[in-house]
Order: structure tokens, then C-alpha cells, then sequence
């Protein structure tokens, strides 16, 4: 038996790994996983053509127009009837499919990139913050802020009633007076009858100096909103009404709320991105709060509380980069879902205007064509919104098994 | 377990009046007076008060702040919200403005063909989706879980607006198999009892109607499938790889128990949780009418008339459409959180 002096094998050999982050070794594992790269060579292949074809092919829809070429077949080479070269052959209108397809790339690019933004920005938003202050609470001076604006929203009512704005500004200051006093009389009904009391008599007393019906009116507002302001609302508050919203924007069918967003801006691609984005406001706010809550639990959060971090440092340096993974997944896929309902859009007329190129649109155009045979006028738009769809999602796919190494599939 | 449905039924009611709100809003914030919609644009001014008048146009929005200084408190009320919510409260959906006939009446007679295009697309998806997912996580990475995966990825990605197009032109323009729009061929009579095709065909024993009517329905229902179908294949899948690794499903292999039993009695009951999520909202979806689907096959159903109602202005429609498609998502998904106690006892309610 030969004996392995400690010299031979360093501790160096196993015991030390180089050290990478997180996201190079999540890049690491995406470039092995079959499916990501099989995602970024079509990602990569899109954004590319559609973004050199924006800035070095030039096209202008508008000029586009020759009946001579109306409806050809896709043609490799310069035929006898067709001189021109039409990979995909002409529209209606005698535009080359093709060229249409490749520059209909950037509205469906540009319609993703800014509804995603949207709904990532503000759904990631109010999803961070319910998730945050549902789980660590509020602050102190958060506390006295959160209570002065629902006094001053809840206040709003009576005193747009009586036509007095002050009395607004009283009822925000109950709401602070509520706020900085809230071990007094706490968790007893007298507490909630004493800011009722205090309510009643800013509402009513006010109102009667207007009229008699409206300082009853106002008094009863007055005694519903001191009892609201009276209750110790926190942070599950917070969370709750936040949720609530995001549910009566989650009770209407996606499609629908898009359509009805655009039937009430009008049609168009940047009204068409606005609605998409909208839609999806509550998905990402779901999925940002639930990650939230998740990283909240750990105790590298209970360490950063219990040596005195502030809230907005705890918020961006420590749960901010540990619920990325999560968002990067949701906002690839969601691209690709975006990249969807723009050409649903499109198709139904709601979407892009023409001449604008837009992949939707170029199918809804042409589609009444069918039974004159021009296949190609609905097949190439068509496969262009999956590929790119389908891009995207084995791209996301192959993110959400890269960024969880838990999750094994 | 009463508790907790009474607390949800009762967690609903701000939901369903916040979207009631909405609803309203959208109907009233969008440019065009309803009441110049139904007289036309040369009306004569006098007609147009009359009419804004008896669809209580001229009353404030929320509250009318005026009549209460005068010391009328019911008149305070008496504003286009408070009288929509009232006539909500009793199902009264008002008139389409453009046909003047009531929108319930027309839901009522629209929403059996959604229903019955929604049921069997979802029946089809379920059928092959969840058989598909479970085989392929048990034979895991083999060909069949490499074409599931691919194919349910497909399946998403596909725009079922140019499925449609590409079916109706293989199977109803160049071969000519099936019927490319409506719900029955103009020469098939068939008496309306229910308003769904496949039952009324067989309560009246109408078989040539129940031929005619499956026609109808294959390729939208096929369409309408696709996606329903990969997202739970998908989810059965995953869901099912999960379970599998678990210390019962290796003691019941020990125990020599049958590969059939295993999956279906000991795996699939416990990986069915997620799947039934996914079924209940996927439900829902197809339910509030596939716009797209029906806007392709010429289909009678509610998602097509209000896409149609929100290009012509058409608001009651609008209105109660979005309404009855809200409510029924937002009982599903109540549906779906009470079947949970039933598959999982595990689940504690409070």
C-alpha cells in the first residue's frame, strides 16, 4: 500500500472551487442545457435580422404599393411573369412578403420590450412592496405616512360632498394623530368609538355648517372613516388592498381587457403596447410578491434587520437581487406572450395600422384570400410569430432550469 | 369547510363590485354619447335630452352632491351608478342599443355555443393532455417525453388565430372535409331546446343535425384545444416528476406493485393539485369566449359579440358580457380552491 503524502494532493485540488456568481454560473448551466441554446440561436437569429433589417434595409410602407405583382406565388428566381425575386411571394397590395416579415420583426420586438416593461415596472413595483411590507412590516414614520394618505383618500369623499377640501386635510390629521398614538387604548373597542367620536365630529360638524342632510351624511362617513383609521393597519393592510386590486384586473379575461383597453385608446401599435402591458400588470405583481415573501424568510434577512438596516437598503441590496431569477424567467416568457397578443391585436384590426408592417395584421389582411389560393400571404407571417414565440419560450425554459439549480427536469 | 366557502363566497363580493366598478367606468370614459349612438348623428336635440333622460344620462355619476344640500337624501342617491348597480342586483342587463332587444336575453342564447365549444375543447385537452404527461414522466427523456416537450412548447407558442387559418384552408378549402364557419349547415333543420347543438340533435333524435353539428365543431374545437392541451401536458408532467421521487412511490415499487397502479393510484393523486389549477383557469379562459376562435369559424359565441359590441359601441352588451365572463372566472377559480380540500385533506382551512 503505497502511502499519499498530504504534498501530492493539494486541499486546493477539491476542497476550492474558483469563485463564480451566481450568474455566471447560471450562464454556465444555460449554455449546457439544450433547449436555452437552442432558444438563443432563434432569439439571437430574430433580434438580430429584425434590428439590422430596421437600420440597414431600408423600407418605407407607405410608397410600397404595386398591382402588377398583386398575390404572386413565392419564386426563388426571376421567373418569365415575375422579374423580381419574392421569397415568399406578394400580398394583395403586390408588396413582397419577405421584406414585410422581416421588418413586421421590430414592431413585434418593440411591442414585447415596452409591454413587458410595463407590466414588469409597475406589477414588480407594487408586488415588491406588498410582498416587503406584508412580511417585515412597516416602520415607524412608514406607519404615520401609510395612515395620513388613507385619511386623506378615505377623507376625499366627504369633503369633495360638503364642498369643503380642509376638511380632507382634517381627516388625514386624525389619521396621523391615530398613527403616532396607537399604543392608546390599543386592541380595545374604546378605541375605535373615541376616533369614530373624533370622526363624527369633523364630518358632521362640518357638514352642518353646509346643510343639515349633508352633516348627517358626513357625520356617518366621518364615524366609518375614524374607525378605519382607528385600526391598527399595517402592513398585511397594505398587502391585501394592493392584492385585491391586482384581482379585479385578473377577473377579466386577458384578450378581452386588452381589446376593451384599446377600443378606449384607439387603435394603434403604441396603444396596442400600452394594453398588452396593462394585462399583464397583476401577473408579475403576483410573482414578485411571492418571491418576496419567499426571500424574507431567510435569515440572511433577519441578520440584516437585527443589525439596524434601513428598510430601502434591506429592499434593493438584499431581496432585490434574489428575486431576479424569478422576474428574468417570467419576462422572457412573458416577451413571448407579449409577442402573442400583439398579432392577436393585430389581426382583429386593433394592433398596428396599415401599412404598418405587423405580423398580426399581415395575417388579417390576408386571410380573406384564402380560398383564392394564396397560401403564402398566411403561412410566412404565421411562422414568423412562432418561431419568435417559441423562441422565446425554450429561452425562458431553459432560464428557469439554469437560474434554479433546484429544480431538476 | 362551510366556513371557509362562506368566507370566500363573501371575500368575492368586494372583487365582483370593484369589477362592476370598472366595468362602468370603461362603459362611460369611453368617447360618444350612448344616447347619440342609438338616434344617430343628426337626431334632433330635444330627442337626444329625452333619451339621456330615460337612460338616466343626465344624473351624475356617483352622487349628486347638489340635491343633498337641498336636503334630498334619496336624490343624493339617485346617480348612474347606484341605478346600474340596482338594476344588476336584479339581473336586468338593459337593451342592446343597435337591435334594441335585451342583452340578457341574447346572452342566454349565445352563451350555450361558447359553452359547448369550451366543454369539448376542454374535454380533448384534458383527455390527451393528461395521459400524455403522465406517460412522459414516467418514461422519462425517452422519445416520447422528448416529442411531448417539444410539442407542448409548440403548442404554446402557436398563435391559434393562424391554426384556425391553417385548418380551415387543409380541411375546408383544398380538401373540403369539414364545414369552415357556423354551427349547423343551412340545409340541417334543428329544434332549439336547449341551444346546444350536440344535446337538443339527440333529445330529438335529429342524428343528421348530430353529424352535421360535430362537424361543425372538430377544427375549432381543435383550435381552441392546443393550448389548454400542451400547458397541461406540461404541468401533468412536471407535477408528476416531482411526486415520483418520493420514499412512497419507491416502497410501493418495492412492494411489487403494478407500474399502472403506481401512476395512476399513488402518483397521480398526489401530483394532481397544480394540474387541477391549470384546468380550472384554463376552463375559465375558454369559457369567456374565445374571441380570437370564434372571430375565425364564424362562431356564435359571446366572445365574438362582445368584440363586435366594443367596435360598434354596442355598451350594455359590453357591459353585461364582461360581467357574466367575470363572474364565471372568478367562481372557478372559488371552484378550483374548494376542490383543493376534497384531493388534498391535508389542507387546512380557517
Amino acid at each position: 500500500m503505497t502511502e499519499i503524502s498530504s504534498d501530492e494532493i493539494g486541499v486546493a485540488d477539491f476542497a476550492v472551487r474558483e469563485h463564480r456568481s451566481l450568474w455566471i454560473d447560471a450562464w454556465r448551466r444555460l449554455i449546457s442545457n439544450r433547449t436555452a441554446r437552442l432558444g438563443m440561436v432563434v432569439v439571437s437569429i430574430f433580434v438580430l435580422t429584425t434590428v439590422f433589417a430596421h437600420f440597414f434595409w431600408e423600407y418605407d410602407p407607405r410608397t410600397d404599393l404595386d398591382y402588377s405583382l398583386k398575390l404572386k406565388s413565392p419564386n426563388l428566381f426571376p421567373t418569365e411573369e415575375v422579374a423580381s425575386i419574392h421569397p415568399f411571394g406578394t400580398d394583395k397590395l403586390g408588396r413582397d412578403i419577405f421584406r414585410r416579415v422581416v421588418h413586421g420583426g421590430w414592431n413585434s420586438l418593440r411591442v414585447g420590450l415596452v409591454a413587458v416593461g410595463i407590466s414588469l415596472l409597475i406589477g414588480g413595483l407594487f408586488g415588491l412592496l406588498a410582498g416587503f411590507y406584508e412580511s417585515i412590516g412597516l416602520s415607524r414614520a412608514e406607519k404615520i405616512l401609510l395612515r395620513v394618505v388613507i385619511g386623506l383618500i378615505l377623507g376625499a369623499l366627504p369633503a369633495w360632498i360638503a364642498g369643503q377640501f380642509y376638511q380632507a386635510l382634517l381627516f388625514a390629521a386624525l389619521g396621523l394623530a391615530a398613527a403616532v398614538f396607537d399604543k392608546f387604548l390599543a386592541g380595545k373597542p374604546t378605541r375605535v368609538a373615541f376616533f369614530a367620536g373624533i370622526g363624527l365630529l369633523i364630518g358632521g360638524g362640518l357638514g352642518l355648517l353646509v346643510a343639515p342632510a349633508v352633516g348627517l351624511v358626513c357625520g356617518v362617513l366621518g364615524i366609518a372613516i375614524g374607525a378605519v383609521l382607528s385600526l391598527p393597519l399595517g402592513g398585511t393592510f397594505f398587502s391585501s388592498t394592493v392584492m385585491r386590486g391586482m384581482d379585479i384586473i385578473l377577473a377579466f379575461p386577458g384578450y378581452l381587457l386588452a381589446i376593451a383597453i384599446v377600443a378606449f385608446l384607439g387603435p394603434g401599435l403604441e396603444k396596442g403596447m400600452i394594453a398588452i402591458g396593462i394585462v399583464g400588470i397583476p401577473v408579475y405583481a403576483r410573482i414578485t410578491r411571492s418571491s418576496v415573501l419567499s426571500v424574507t424568510q431567510k435569515e440572511y434577512i433577519l441578520a440584516a434587520q437585527s443589525t439596524g438596516e434601513g428598510h430601502s437598503r434591506i429592499l434593493f441590496r438584499h431581496i432585490f437581487p434574489n428575486i431576479l431569477s424569478p422576474l428574468t424567467v417570467q419576462s422572457t416568457m412573458g416577451l413571448a406572450g407579449a409577442i402573442l397578443s400583439a398579432a392577436a391585436l393585430g389581426f382583429l384590426g386593433l394592433g398596428a395600422i396599415p401599412p404598418t408592417p405587423e405580423w398580426g395584421a399581415m395575417l388579417g389582411d390576408s386571410y380573406k384570400y384564402l380560398a383564392s389560393g394564396a397560401w403564402w400571404a398566411v403561412v410566412f407571417p404565421g411562422v414568423a410569430i412562432m418561431l419568435s414565440v417559441l423562441g422565446f419560450n425554450l429561452l425562458g425554459d431553459g432560464l428557469r432550469d439554469a437560474l434554479d439549480p433546484k429544480i431538476q427536469t | 369547510m362551510a366556513r371557509y366557502i362562506f368566507n370566500r363566497l363573501l371575500s368575492l363580493l368586494p372583487t365582483l363590485l370593484g369589477v362592476a366598478f370598472v366595468i362602468f367606468m370603461f362603459q362611460r370614459l369611453i368617447p360618444g354619447d350612448p344616447a347619440v349612438a342609438m338616434l344617430g348623428e343628426h337626431a334632433a336635440q330635444d330627442n337626444v335630452e329625452r333619451i339621456r333622460e330615460q337612460l338616466g344620462l343626465n344624473r351624475p355619476l356617483f352622487l349628486d352632491r347638489e340635491a343633498l344640500r337641498d336636503g334630498d337624501i334619496e336624490g343624493f342617491f339617485d346617480s348612474q351608478f347606484i341605478r346600474y348597480l340596482r338594476r344588476l342586483a336584479v339581473l336586468d342587463l338593459g337593451d342592446s342599443i343597435h337591435r334594441r332587444i335585451p342583452v340578457a336575453e341574447t346572452l342566454m342564447l349565445r352563451f350555450p355555443a361558447t359553452m359547448e365549444l369550451a366543454l369539448l375543447a376542454m374535454f380533448l385537452a384534458v383527455s390527451i393532455g393528461l395521459p400524455v404527461g403522465i406517460l412522459s414522466a414516467a418514461r422519462r427523456n425517452s422519445a416520447l417525453d422528448g416529442v411531448t416537450m417539444v410539442g407542448s412548447l409548440v403548442g404554446v407558442s402557436m398563435p391559434i388565430f393562424w391554426l384556425g387559418i391553417m385548418m380551415i384552408m387543409l380541411f375546408a378549402v383544398y380538401l373540403q372535409w369539414l364545414p369552415s364557419s357556423g354551427r349547423l349547415s343551412h340545409d340541417v333543420g334543428l329544434e332549439t331546446i336547449t341551444n346546444f347543438v350536440l344535446i337538443d340533435s339527440v333529445i330529438t333524435g335529429n342524428w343528421a343535425a348530430f353529424v352535421d353539428g360535430l362537424e361543425h365543431l372538430a377544427m375549432p374545437v381543435i383550435a381552441l384545444a392546443t393550448i389548454p392541451m400542451a400547458i397541461i401536458a406540461r404541468m401533468t408532467r412536471s407535477s408528476m416528476l416531482d411526486v415520483l421521487q418520493d420514499d412512497y412511490i419507491r416502497t410501493a415499487h418495492a412492494k411489487g406493485v403494478r407500474e399502472s397502479v403506481v401512476l395512476g393510484k399513488h402518483a397521480l393523486k398526489n401530483a394532481f393539485l397544480p394540474v387541477i389549477t391549470v384546468i380550472g383557469i384554463q376552463t375559465g379562459i375558454l369559457l369567456a369566449g374565445a374571441v380570437l376562435t370564434e372571430t375565425i369559424f364564424a362562431w356564435p359565441g359571446i366572445g365574438k359579440w362582445i368584440y363586435d359590441a366594443i367596435l360598434g359601441r354596442d355598451y350594455p352588451i359590453v357591459q353585461g358580457g364582461t360581467l357574466l365572463i367575470a363572474v364565471i372566472f372568478v367562481v372557478i377559480n372559488l371552484l378550483v380552491d374548494i376542490s383543493y380540500a376534497y384531493l388534498d385533506p391535508r389542507i387546512k382551512y380557517d
